[in-house]
């Protein structure tokens, strides 16, 4: 017993010595392949940066990179920046918000009843497919420029997804649930309360989350169609008074906008799954 | 027939234009075990399902006390055999359970003595705050048995609640739904595929065959188990009178 005690113990610092470079070592690998999906970005700013101080010089079209970041810094300074995304956000989200109130509202009530789905199916059918940009005309006779443009278009984009898999959710609930109501006698009010409606919750956070991806998208569209607002209006102003710098940067930072809310869409989609999920999660 | 709670007369039912049950009369007193077996496709989860009102005859009442059954209702209380599917996954052990006295409009401050009382019987005392996936097969079954003792029913019909479980689990949970049964004085309809498992619990065995015709209706036979309780379960298996009884069951589902 005792010598290998003292073995052990002898020899304990250079292993030590050891499994600490060892972590190091493996720290920096992790570090490097964290950082490996920021390389091809990279390669392409550089790039572009190098062709547009070269070849480029002068084109109208395209900017460097770091022109574009000194034109995103004056307008995060002016506060342009800072108007235009909440413009574009508060439009999106209250359409988005419309569009889901009615969606889940109507959802529920044809996957509820059978008779309500047959009637309403024509209509859907018919006013689904019509692209939501299509509307702005309309929408703009009705409403004019401005906020009610551009909440009613989105509203009319997120009401037929939030309603279609609102209505497949409500039609999906396990049916031996439904038996447990019949058979404790439930009126359709607690059935709904207690059954249905925690039973589609995790499939409406997914319906949710597909409404907040086109509630952005449609709102910038909105704006760079036809509504003086905006991200998407200061993106298409950069593009015609011939400032590539301006209108890159306002590119990127639609982008990570976009980016950003999906991600945290997402998240919220995940937790929700989790936590009423059948895996319980206590 | 005055103490009969649950009476079938003359009971046909059809499905998708094909004869599941041929008229069929039997009637089950209250505080028995009836247990009804059959090869699978002869219709006793249809002849269930019917007397819990969940499926409405071709032809004969199905009657609670006289009253012709049109639906279902809180006095019977039906055990699923998938009790993965009949729980709420988003409600713990004891909200599970609960839902049965809101159904019945329970004030909220006589629920929580209950719902203690209903899990200890059926051993889940100390799980009501886990959700249902988080426990093994045999308690989910236990956690939907003791919904159903929450809703203090008069009758409890019992579709293959054991059909899915390891035989071990199997057997511990018979006896102690017979323990159960004795205790709370229970009427209980059971439906099985398991010949030993009828015999073990039943007071009486019905059996079904499947295809019926006019000289082989679905009735099969009634068998009475005059077998001592409480039962056990080697006793019980061994007792001559158990080997009997199986072996005459076993004939009759064999010529079926």
């Amino acid at each position: 017993m005792n010598p290998h005690v003292r073995h052990s113990v002898s020899s304990l610092p250079p292993e030590g010595a050891a499994a600490a470079l060892g972590a190091a070592r493996r720290r920096l690998t992790n570090m490097a392949s964290n950082l490996r999906p920021f390389v091809f970005p990279a390669v392409l700013l550089g790039a572009l940066e190098l062709w547009a101080r070269t070849t480029g010089r002068g084109s109208d079209a395209l900017a460097p990179p770091s022109a574009a970041v000194r034109a995103f810094g004056a307008a995060l300074s002016d506060g342009s920046l800072l108007a235009a995304t909440a413009f574009t956000l508060g439009s999106a989200g209250l359409g988005l918000l419309i569009g889901a109130v009615l969606g889940l509202a109507l959802g529920t009530l044809l996957g509820l009843s059978r008779r309500a789905a047959r009637l309403a199916s024509l209509s859907v059918e018919v006013a689904r497919p019509v692209p939501s940009v299509a509307l702005i005309p309309l929408a703009l006779l009705v409403f004019g420029f401005g906020l009610r443009l551009e909440v009613s278009v989105v509203a009319f984009a997120c009401l037929w997804p939030m309603l279609v898999l609102t209505q497949a959710a409500v039609l999906q609930v396990e049916p031996r649930l439904l038996e447990v109501a019949q058979a404790l006698q439930l009126s359709p009010w607690q059935r709904f309360v207690w059954i249905v409606g925690p039973a589609i919750v995790p499939r409406l956070f997914v319906a949710l989350r597909l409404g907040v991806a086109i509630a952005l998208v449609v709102a910038v569209t909105v704006e760079i169609a036809a509504n003086p607002h905006g991200m998407g209006y200061a993106l298409i102003i950069a593009q015609q008074s011939l400032d590539p710098a301006l209108m890159l940067a306002w590119l990127g930072w639609v982008g990570a906008v976009g980016f950003a809310i999906n991600a945290a869409a997402l998240a919220l989609q995940r937790t929700v799954a989790r936590r009423m999920g059948a895996e319980g999660g206590a | 027939m005055t103490d009969s709670v649950l009476d079938f007369d003359r009971v046909a039912i059809h499905l998708g234009g094909r004869e599941i049950l041929s008229p069929t009369s039997l009637s089950v007193r209250r505080g028995e075990f009836v247990c009804v077996i059959g090869p699978s496709g002869c219709g006793k989860t249809t002849l269930l399902r019917a007397a819990a009102g969940f499926v409405a005859p071709s032809g004969g009442t199905v009657s609670r006390h006289g009253q012709a059954i049109r639906r279902p209702s809180r006095e019977v209380a039906f055990v699923f055999q998938d009790y993965g599917r009949a729980l709420l996954p988003w409600r713990t052990v004891q909200a599970n359970v609960s839902l049965a006295l809101e159904a019945a409009g329970v004030p909220a401050a006589d629920r929580p003595a209950r719902i203690a009382r209903v899990l200890d019987t059926v051993g889940l005392g100390g799980h009501a705050l886990k959700f249902p996936a988080q426990l093994s097969g045999g308690m989910q079954q236990r956690v939907q048995i003791a919904r159903c003792l929450a809703q203090e029913p008069e009758l409890m019909l019992m579709d293959e609640p054991f059909g899915a479980l390891d035989a071990m689990t199997r057997e511990s949970l018979q006896d102690e739904l017979a323990r159960l049964v004795r205790e709370q004085g229970l009427t209980v309809v059971f439906v099985t595929h398991d010949l030993e498992e009828a015999l073990y619990l039943g007071d009486r065995v019905i059996a079904l065959r499947s295809n019926p015709t006019l000289e082989k209706p679905s009735l099969a036979a009634v068998i009475d188990v005059p077998l001592p309780l409480p039962r056990e379960q080697l006793a019980t298996k061994e007792h001559p009178e158990f080997l009997r009884l199986r072996r005459e069951l076993y004939q009759y589902l064999g010529h079926a």
